[in-house]
């Protein structure tokens, strides 16, 4: 029974981090919020389109924090990652497949 | 593989238990073997409770302008009887075979989740059942088993009968999603050694597929019909049109779950057929990466083709066309399983057992529905025909033609597993032939009505629109129908009292389950098999064919029995089972209650008292699962080496 | 808490770790999460539809600038919610890496940091539904704002929505309870890592979903 934990796939390795890098990573992602906060009190100032635009990628950024290093899915086993991936883009195929079908180019909706 | 040859010899199964029927063990069981057979057993009640219904429509359809129903039955027993057949017959009665097997196939002792799997089958017959209780209490859900919106609104459908169908089908779908957790976890984490990925029998691979897609799909339609609770319960609106909701969003939100919905019904069924041609053909199946691929394809297609559904709404050009290429695209996979089917039969030492014969009419009639399908796939043709008779022609050949007849193929293959007794062949064949025919003879017609405008879901007709001569003959041939499924009872039923004794391995099969006495044991394996191929049980029998990349064998079948010794099986006392428990069934009790109790929170039927009565159940419901959880955790508690406290 | 594991209790693993070389209970629970992020996008896409259509009707009537229905929900309580929950998802983790280290007081603090800033959460949003309630916005397809009545299903999509949230964090604190008081009792059990890491991932995951609703719903 060797082979046992070996085959399909090695076992789960987790990257053990310091408590100083947990701390780093909350500090960060703390840091985020701050600016995303800022960037809302501003938004009038540096345009619609540019609020957007910053604002996804510090919630990305905010959200990839999270899942990569306090859910510990970087350098976790590989069907964690599938078993949520797969998910997330479906969720994000629904999320704007409904957006635009309920938006005012193609929609029904208007 | 420790197996000991003996002469076959058998304790019959009805002897074995004589004496008062063992309730105990079977309501509080965690065995994934009998949770099977509840679910089988429960499926199969719902199945004639969804047929009597059926009946009575036809009756009512068989004559123009009959008065036999009155409109608001119709719609009640319509609603029911879809609702029954995909929710309470096909779905469990997949998860009950499933139950049974997969982890036989896979040289498991149980599910990964014992407990969590007897919680899924309470919940999902408390779902049931709160769903049938409904007819007693003022009128059963008549919005259509897609319960379209605004129809299901409370002005529309004032009857209680919408909540009871939101909250039944709520605990069915948390059975479901516990179900398919467990699933996922047992197929993917608890295999045998050497059992790898790519050795998986195909009805594994297609239980797996099925449980992904129950995960992925089943929350939009929670959180659809959460929103439509809200609706009827506080007047939320989400659906309400006049007040600034949206029809046609209940439309995406349940068709993003109904069409994986479909495959959730067709895929293990698949599976089941990937078993039985290659054992009846005496061949391996036909491109086996090809089947396992095709299924994860249909799984991903299946989620990007649900407004095929909607055509109807008018939803514009760049929708329509994208949807219906989208969904004739997912004909190609469904294909390719048809064409490896073929060629695993091709050239083939067929065997035609009842069981083969009913995967071949699956085939062939699934052949028929796939096509109707892909007409339908397209938009132009789509509008003449959606909401006639000629979908209703569709979905029954790919789900009595597919899901059903496939289902019986299993029913026909597995049952010496399960009861080890072989149901009467002479008597399946007849009953086959029965089925095929008068299928076909109810459903056929279908097609022609339909293209002449017949629309569904009315409950009566005038004379002389060209559909009476094809309504009478569809309900002829659903009477004939029924009796092919009576036919099919005495036969277990007689079966199981003198059926011929089944051997382990009746068939001569190539996949671990076979390896067992008949029924097995609760621990299944004496010992965790190693497997080193596609088909260990042919391995061990036929070693000059063994390996992954031979052919199978094509001597007569085996008359070996393996049978464990009363050594081994003495030995086998050191295996540790979770032990017995009544908090699953507790637990769902409780939910049961609960739900009953919200249907009528917000309810003026009889004022304060009404109210009051429900916050009761509501309140007791909540004490049943806190207890339940409660002797959840003690159970574990004594299960576990780390917590008891002798450790 | 459901799972055995005897069928592989021969080959002399430790419980649990299967065929894949992974923990099954984790694999369920990362499954789980699977499903719930469908969940959660439905409830939040729906919310974007009719907020979107809400806002078209104003704009089209010229009262978007004062009746914007997002003028009930400041910015600062939100803030400060966020910024709990976040702080809470630091504290799991480092109470797992207190597990995992065997700091038995250490985690206990963190632990009940955490037990603590998810319980502020909630109160936090108790808060802002009854302040929301008084201002106006109610689970009903219109809302009052100074005085006049605006036809929106802004309400019930939010109330549905961050409800769902706030119930899956009462969930998560009453898991996180049980934790604390299993682990406590049995300190020596080898199964505390895991369970520890299991509450940690769905505690994570909220806070996950908080980060998606604070921007898409309270920022944009
Ligand atoms: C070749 C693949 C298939 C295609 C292209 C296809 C296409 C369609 C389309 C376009 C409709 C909508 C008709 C309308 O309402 O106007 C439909 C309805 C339906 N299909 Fe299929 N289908 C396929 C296979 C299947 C399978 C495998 C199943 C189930 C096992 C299935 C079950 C159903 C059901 C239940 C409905 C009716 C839903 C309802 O309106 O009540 N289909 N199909
Ligand atoms: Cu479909």
């Amino acid at each position: 029974m060797a082979e046992h934990a070996t085959h399909d796939q090695h076992a789960e390795a987790h990257e053990s981090h310091s408590t100083r890098f947990y701390w780093m990573i909350g500090a960060i992602l703390a840091v985020i919020t701050a600016v995303e906060v800022a960037i809302f009190l501003v938004k009038d100032t540096i345009g619609h389109e540019l609020f957007l635009a910053i604002l996804f990628i510090l919630s990305i950024a905010k959200g990839a924090g999270v899942v990569m290093y306090f859910m510990h899915l970087r350098g976790d086993a590989r069907i964690f990652q599938l078993v949520f991936i797969v998910p997330f883009l479906l969720a994000v195929t629904l999320c704007l497949g409904f957006l635009t079908i309920f938006s005012h180019h193609v929609g029904i909706a208007g | 593989m420790a197996i000991a040859e003996q002469k076959l010899t058998s304790v019959s199964p009805a002897t074995a238990s004589s004496g008062s029927f063992p309730w105990r063990t079977w309501l509080a069981t965690v065995d994934h073997k009998k949770i099977g057979i509840i679910y089988i057993v429960s499926a199969f009640v719902f199945f004639l409770l969804g047929g009597i219904e059926a009946m009575l429509m036809r009756v009512q359809l068989g004559t123009p302008n009959n008065t036999f129903l009155s409109a608001d039955v119709y719609n009640q027993l319509f609603t029911m009887h879809a609702t029954t057949m995909i929710f309470l017959m096909v779905m469990p009665m997949n998860v009950g075979i499933g139950n049974y097997v997969v982890p036989l196939m896979i040289g498991a002792r149980d599910m990964a989740f014992p407990r969590l799997n007897a919680l899924s089958i309470w919940l999902f017959l408390g779902g049931g059942l709160l769903l049938y209780l409904s007819f007693l209490t003022g009128g059963a859900p008549n919005g259509g088993w897609f319960a379209y919106a605004p129809l299901t609104q409370v002005q529309y459908s004032p009857t209680a009968g919408m909540d009871y169908w939101i909250l039944g089908l709520g605990l069915t779908g948390i059975a479901s999603i516990a179900g398919a957790l467990n699933f996922i976890v047992t197929v993917l984490n608890m295999r045998a050694p050497g059992m790898s990925i790519n050795r998986m029998p195909l009805f594994v691979w297609m239980n797996l597929v099925v449980s992904f897609i129950i995960i992925f799909a089943f929350p939009t339609f929670t959180v659809g019909s959460i929103q439509l609770l809200f609706d009827r319960q506080f007047g939320a609106a989400f659906f309400n049109p006049a007040q600034g909701g949206d029809a046609v969003l209940w439309q995406h939100l349940f068709w993003f779950f109904g069409h994986p919905e479909v495959y959730i019904l067709i895929l293990p069924v698949m599976g089941m057929i990937s078993e039985i041609l290659p054992v009846f053909s005496r061949k391996p199946i036909f491109g086996y990466s090809f089947v396992a691929f095709s299924g994860v394809g249909i799984g991903f297609l299946g989620f990007i083709v649900w407004a095929h559904h909607m055509f109807g709404v008018g939803m514009g050009p760049m929708a329509n066309a994208f949807f219906a290429a989208a969904s004739m695209v997912i004909a190609i996979p469904t294909g390719v399983k048809i064409f490896n089917w073929i060629a695993t039969m091709w050239a083939g030492d067929v065997r035609l057992t009842t069981a083969m014969l009913y995967a071949i009419g699956f085939i062939s009639m699934f052949i028929i529905g796939g096509i109707s399908g892909i007409t339908l796939a397209s938009p132009p043709i789509d509008l003449q025909q959606t909401d006639t008779y000629y979908v209703v022609a569709h979905l029954h050949y790919v789900l009595f033609g597919g899901s059903i007849l496939g289902l019986f193929a299993g029913a026909f293959y597995w049952f010496p597993k399960m009861t080890g007794r072989l149901l009467n062949e002479r008597i399946g064949k007849i009953q086959f032939w029965l089925m095929m025919i008068s299928f076909n003879i109810t459903f056929f017609p279908m097609h022609i009505v339909g293209t002449e405008g017949m629309p569904r879901r009315i409950y009566t007709y005038e004379a002389g629109m060209g559909w009476d001569m094809w309504n009478l003959i569809e309900t002829i041939g659903t009477f004939l129908l029924a009796f092919s499924v009576l036919i099919f009872i005495y036969n277990v039923l007689s079966s199981l009292r003198n059926g011929e004794v089944a051997s382990n391995d009746p068939w001569d099969a190539a996949t671990l389950e076979w390896t067992m006495p008949s029924p097995p044991p609760s621990y299944n394996f004496l010992h965790i098999p190693v497997v080193n191929s596609r088909r260990p049980l042919w391995d061990a029998k036929y070693p000059h064919a063994a390996g992954d990349d031979h052919h199978g064998p094509s001597s007569a079948p085996s008359q070996v029995r393996y049978e464990y010794t009363d050594e081994e099986t003495e030995g086998a006392k050191d295996i540790h089972m979770p032990s017995l428990t009544f908090s699953p069934m507790i637990f769902s009790g409780g939910l049961t209650v609960a739900s009953l109790g919200f249907i009528y929170i917000n309810k003026d039927i009889l004022g304060l008292p009404t109210r009051v009565a429900a916050l009761g159940f509501i309140l007791i419901g909540i004490v049943m699962v806190s207890i339940a959880i409660r002797g959840w955790i003690l159970d574990s508690r004594k299960d576990s080496p780390y917590l008891s406290q002798h450790h | 808490m459901s799972a055995t594991s005897h069928a592989h209790d021969e080959a002399g693993q430790a419980p649990l770790v299967g065929s894949l070389g992974v923990d099954s209970r984790k694999l369920g629970l990362w499954a789980f999460i699977g499903s719930e992020t469908l969940f959660f996008t439905a409830l939040i896409t729906t919310h974007l539809i009719f907020y979107a259509r809400t806002k078209a009707d104003l704009a089209a009537k010229g009262m978007l600038e004062h009746m914007d229905p997002k003028l009930y929900l400041g910015i600062d309580l939100t803030t400060i919610l966020a910024a709990i929950l976040l702080a809470s998802s630091l504290t799991m983790v480092l109470a797992l890496a207190a597990t995992k280290s065997k700091e038995w007081p250490k985690f206990r603090f963190w632990l009940l940091a955490t037990i603590v800033l998810g319980s502020a959460f909630v109160l936090g949003q108790v808060y802002e539904f009854t302040h929301l309630y008084h201002e106006g916005l109610k689970l009903a397809p219109q809302y009052v704002y100074e005085g006049e009545t605006v036809k929106s299903l802004f309400g019930v999509t939010f109330f549905v929505m961050t409800g769902f949230h706030g119930l899956h964090v009462t969930l998560g604190v009453v898991w996180l309870i049980a934790v604390y008081f299993k682990v406590r009792r049995f300190a020596a059990s080898p199964e505390n890592p895991m369970d520890v890491e299991l509450v940690g991932l769905y505690w994570h995951f909220v806070d996950l979903v908080w980060v998606a609703i604070f921007t898409l719903v309270y920022l944009i």
